[in-house]
């Protein structure tokens, strides 16, 4: 797959091969279905000390629900840009979004690695590597999914940042 | 007739400066703290850098310190962009 940023201020997801689309169809859906007591934990951390009960109580009855509604319309952007998804002839599939959707993606991206990492209980060393697992396990696996998503990441904040010359697409996996 | 002094005493209470704090996780990225912090704060790319291999290294930085308000807002912010932030009172 490659991601590049166009000149006409969009990114293009270039050469999505069917398991990369697979991959990038479930970010959104990794968010909607946690239902993960530690991965809601982690989406929604304590914002102060349990000394701070006022704040708390604010956060939790006013900012909590805004900050659900933001990832949820984050992942609402990403869903419909993955919806656009064009096979060409051949295997592969390409999609192009507008540059202000880069953040969206950012989020969800974020959003779906926090919530497997939490989900797997990953220890800090394993995030830390980043080599293929010599068992493709199912954790090895989502290992490789977060990375994965990582790599995007990494390509997006290139882009949003304008470091990608505009045609010099970089190959994500 | 006797003199009265009358003595009046000033104390001046200034708001105590609340700290932002962002801790570390093994989840979010270099590039995407250090770009998190350049937005919601305005920094300079360098000093955002600093900030985030603070967090890196050390497992917390102080990013910002001022009035309780504005580090509410400055929390609420950064949990926005899902960064593990905390407002502190100084010790």
């Amino acid at each position: 797959m490659l991601i590049r940023r166009l000149n006409d201020d969009s990114i293009e997801f270039a050469d999505i091969e069917p398991v990369e689309a697979e991959l990038l169809r479930q970010v959104s859906v990794i968010g909607e279905a946690h239902g993960d007591a530690g991965a809601e934990a982690r989406l929604f951390s304590a914002p102060a000390a349990p000394s701070e009960t006022q704040f708390l109580k604010d956060w939790e009855e006013y900012v909590r629900p805004e900050l659900r509604h933001l990832f949820l319309a984050a992942r609402k952007v990403v869903e419909e840009d993955v919806s656009t998804l064009s096979a060409k002839a051949g295997r592969f599939s390409r999609m192009v979004f507008p540059l202000s959707h880069g953040e969206a993606w950012l989020s969800a991206l974020n959003q779906a690695r926090l919530i497997l990492a939490a989900k797997f209980d990953f220890a800090d060393a394993e995030l830390a590597l980043h080599e293929v697992p010599k068992t493709l396990t199912k954790r090895g696996l989502v290992l490789l999914q977060i990375n994965f998503y990582a790599a995007i990441q990494e390509r997006v904040i290139e882009a949003l940042q304008g470091e990608d010359d505009g045609y010099d697409a970089v190959d994500v996996g | 007739m006797a003199e009265t002094l009358a003595e009046s005493k000033t104390e001046t209470r200034l708001d105590t400066p609340w700290n932002v704090v962002v801790h570390n996780d093994p989840v979010n990225l270099m590039s995407y703290v250090t770009m998190v912090f350049q937005k919601v704060f305005g920094y300079s790319r360098e000093k955002a850098q600093t900030h985030m291999l603070e967090v890196h290294y050390r497992g917390r930085s102080i990013v910002w310190s001022g009035v309780r308000e504005r580090a509410e807002f400055y929390v609420q912010q950064l949990h926005g962009y899902l960064l593990l932030a905390t407002l502190e009172k100084p010790e």
